[in-house]
């Protein structure tokens, strides 16, 4: 008889969950500013009440704060404990850092009106209120990511490299088909597992772990013969070569966006932003002067 | 006429509390020895120290004249020659009957296992539970129970069986089969040290009634003599105590 | 007053002498009548209603629904989540048998008696205090990660041996303890009749003590298997792409909780029934425990 009243109270809880919601309490879509030719800064100004904190800027990024994106010494009292590969976001150095108080300026901050959270990847995907306005974190822009999150316009173009150590049997392979066979790992939650996955198609399974340094330990203790991570990270130094470079996912060029909570009005202010960045060069000025990228490394073919 | 046992001098202490205080015993072949006395005066503690399952602190124990408390005898050797059976039956509940009786002929003599067979069949017949021997005990009554303990225990062909007060736990219905079959047994000829509370069975079966007190054997004799003109006050007493339970 | 009904079918009022309160089935419900067992099934609904309603017309629940609970992601993880729990299940029938068989050595070695074998003793329980007291992910990511980094010779350097082996060392340390209190509940009787049939305290061991003693601990046994199934999940740590894994890739890939929701799924099939094997054993042992007493 238990089991029945079980699987009646089971039901009941499916029926009720499939069927028809009541309207969320939330707005529409994001309503779009009349005027064209609005600055980033005024865009800002009107949809201030958006903000998660009154008249600050709130990012956030993972910790470890990895370097080439986050550079310089952490400041006292900060969570973010710098070091010979990692630094702390509010140095300004590091192409991220750089980017997003030149960003935040352009949207009408000052330096001081910028404040950093830090919080797991998980965390700045996950449903319900966030803490704060946009995730930062090399974050890809995926389609299928959009119904989680609203991306901003992309404001950095990624590649995908493959790093080894001396003595590896990588080193040399110029063809995907020449990496099949090798044991390959990428951190969860970047294109890079996906490029192996997907591009590779190896034989052995491709590890994938929590954090990047995890995976570089592995290839350290020659459990992986290669680590795939972005081009930029690639050249800073983490392994003893850049083997090589892959090709586009899907033909389409990769490229990393800010992470807004769904239905977001600021996301329209910080596209502004970034376009305009991007007009004046902006942009290519910050990629010059945080990120050394030989691309003279061979694609893999 | 060889002694079966031959106890000197026996001392045993639990902690502080001294049980047995050189204590002296000889039990002849083919004689049944009955141990009688209060509850706590060491009845249980001298079958167990006779068995070696308990340590002695002092004394001297000769089975069929080889001493079994002297340094570098092999308890186990000396427990294979003594057949003792307990108040609680203590059957082994994850195993059937027959399995009970053959165990420790095949792991503790080497029997073969037809040879164990053979025999358990023999003494389970003869204790009137050959149709018991696939059950397991919980499906026993507790006179049942305790019959197959006394096969288990004689299946080793012991030279001498030790009996604890084995009718003490069992309901007075189921008392009599059991008296029965240790009577068949002494009948048989076996050596037998017995403590009982049974006085009338006593008397019927023991060629000698030893009474405990103290952690020594204050009088001993014959059963007659015993129950009806003890010499000593003590055995009085606890004769009269017995006879106003009613139970004499 | 009336003679009592000799036999009261369900929805009868009337009382059955071999169930005082009630047909067996209906004394879950708290009565033996057909109506109390109506009021029963009514509140249970309106309950779950009222409260599947509250959830749903949350100001949350569209994004929540989302998040965990979207079909097409869904349709399209549970598959690929499926296949690779097919590692798990390696991993955690692997580990047990070495388990079952590590932690009855540990128990024994612990219960052996007199001062010879005191550093046995205090080696085994060492043991055991070790093993339960570091968190389960730290010794698999210190064997997993320290012992290659060693690079010792001769070393495996698979992920799946250490995993295997961490897992092992763990719940030896727990089942150990299990083993240890099922021999201590044997009655020392029991091992004084099998010592005065003239068996060795060994054979005591093997043929009296043990098979009783384990017999008895079936249920924390399971308990403590079905507790390592949900651990074989921690071997994702050391990268090896499990079910766990593949759950927190897609995950991590399409921004969406709904594979961790597919991976909780797939466990409860395969728990839930060993639960309530549980449950039905130890009703089983209370049964015949009680049944087997002197008649």
């Amino acid at each position: 008889m238990r089991r029945w009243i079980l699987a009646l109270a089971a039901m009941t809880l499916l029926a009720v969950a499939c069927a028809e919601e009541a309207p969320s309490a939330d707005g529409g879509s994001p309503s779009s500013s009349a005027e064209e030719n609005q600055t980033a800064a005024e865009c800002t100004d009107e949809y201030k009440a958006d903000l998660f904190a009154p008249d600050i800027l709130t990012i956030a990024t993972g910790n470890p704060a990895y370097e080439p994106w986050y550079g310089g010494k952490s400041e006292a009292g900060s969570e973010w404990k710098s070091g010979d590969f990692t630094g702390d976001p509010h140095s300004g150095e590091g192409y991220e850092s750089a980017f997003a108080y030149a960003l935040a300026e352009e949207m009408g901050f000052s330096a001081d009106q910028v404040n950093w959270l830090a919080v797991t990847f998980n965390k700045s995907f996950a449903p319900g209120p966030k803490d704060f306005d946009f995730a930062m974190q090399q974050i890809s822009i995926l389609p299928k990511r959009e119904k989680a999150v609203d991306f901003s316009a992309g404001y950095f173009d990624v590649n995908q490299a493959l790093i080894a150590n001396e003595g590896s049997p990588a080193i040399g392979v110029t063809t995907l088909a020449g990496l099949k066979d090798l044991k390959l790992g990428a951190p969860i939650g970047t294109t890079s597992l996906q490029v192996i996955e997907e591009l590779v198609q190896p034989t052995q399974e491709a590890a994938a772990y929590d954090d990047l340094d995890l995976a570089l330990k592995d290839l350290k203790n020659g459990q992986l013969d290669g680590v795939v991570v972005d081009f930029p990270t690639a050249f800073y130094g983490y392994a003893d070569v850049v083997v090589g470079q892959f090709p586009d996912l899907g033909g389409e060029q990769e490229q990393f966006g800010l992470a807004f909570e769904t239905d977001s009005s600021l996301v329209e202010c910080a596209n502004i932003a970034i376009e305009a960045m991007r007009d004046d060069g902006r942009l290519d000025d910050l990629k010059s002067e945080w990120l050394e990228v030989d691309t003279s490394v061979p694609v893999f073919s | 006429m060889t002694e079966a046992i031959r106890i000197e001098g026996l001392h045993k202490s639990f902690g502080d509390l001294e049980v047995l205080r050189g204590l002296n015993l000889q039990v002849d072949d083919h004689e049944v020895v009955c141990l009688i006395g209060a509850s706590g005066s060491g009845k249980s503690t001298l079958l167990r120290c006779i068995d070696l399952l308990e340590p002695v602190d002092a004394g001297r124990i000769w089975i069929e004249g080889d001493e079994v408390t002297a340094a570098g005898v092999d308890p186990n050797a000396v427990r294979r020659r003594i057949g003792i059976v307990f108040q609680a039956f203590n059957l082994f509940p994850h195993m059937t009957v027959m399995r009970n009786v053959t165990l420790a002929q095949e792991k503790a003599l080497d029997r073969s296992s037809a040879e164990a067979r053979a025999k358990a069949t023999e003494l389970l017949t003869r204790f009137g539970l050959s149709d018991k021997a696939d059950d397991y005990p919980d499906r026993l009554s507790g006179g049942q129970q305790q019959r197959v303990a006394i096969a288990r225990a004689l299946a080793l062909d012991p030279d001498v069986m030790l009996l604890d007060e084995v009718t003490s736990a069992l309901d007075p219905v189921l008392v009599a089969e059991v008296l029965d079959a240790i009577r068949e047994l002494a009948g048989a000829g076996m050596t037998m040290v017995i403590a009982t509370h049974e006085m009338g069975f006593a008397r019927d079966v023991a060629h000698r009634v030893a009474f405990l007190e103290d952690g020594r054997i204050l009088e001993q004799g014959a059963p007659e003599q015993m129950f009806t003109g003890p010499r000593e006050a003590a055995t009085r007493t606890f004769l009269d105590r017995i006879i106003a339970a009613g139970r004499m | 007053m009336s003679e009592p009904e000799v036999f009261s079918p369900m929805g009868t009022p009337g009382l059955d002498p071999r169930f005082p309160r009630g047909d067996r089935r209906s004394k879950i419900l708290g009565g033996g009548s057909a109506r109390t067992t109506w009021v029963a099934v009514l509140s249970t609904v309106v309950f779950f209603t009222v409260a599947g309603l509250l959830i749903v017309r949350s100001t949350g629940w569209p994004e929540v629904r989302q998040s965990f609970f979207d079909a097409e992601e869904f349709r399209y993880a549970f598959p690929e989540i499926v296949q690779k729990f097919g590692w798990n299940v390696f991993i955690f029938c692997v580990a047990e048998v070495l388990v079952l068989a590590l932690a009855l050595l540990i128990a024994v070695l612990r219960s052996l008696p007199g001062p010879v074998f005191a550093p046995l003793r205090i080696l085994a329980a060492g043991y055991t205090d070790i093993f339960r007291g570091v968190p389960t992910i730290l010794v698999i990511a210190m064997f997993g990660f320290g012992m290659p980094a060693l690079q010792l010779k001769g070393l495996p350097n698979s992920d799946l041996v250490w995993a295997i082996l961490s897992l092992t060392l763990v719940y030896s340390a727990y089942v150990a303890e299990v083993y240890r209190a099922g021999i201590e509940s044997i009655h020392p009787s029991q091992v004084a009749a099998a010592r005065s049939l003239g068996l060795t305290r060994g054979q005591a061991l093997r043929h009296v003590v043990l098979p009783q003693a384990v017999r008895r601990v079936i249920p924390p046994l399971l308990n403590d298997f079905i507790g390592l199934q949900k651990d074989s999940a921690l071997i994702a740590f050391l990268g090896f792409t499990e079910a766990l894994q593949r759950a927190r890739i897609i995950q991590a890939n399409d921004f969406n909780f709904t594979p961790y929701v597919a991976l909780a799924l797939i466990y409860l099939c395969i728990t839930i029934p060993q639960t309530r094997l549980v449950d039905w054993l130890i009703a089983r042992e209370r049964t015949k425990r009680q049944g087997g007493a002197e008649l």
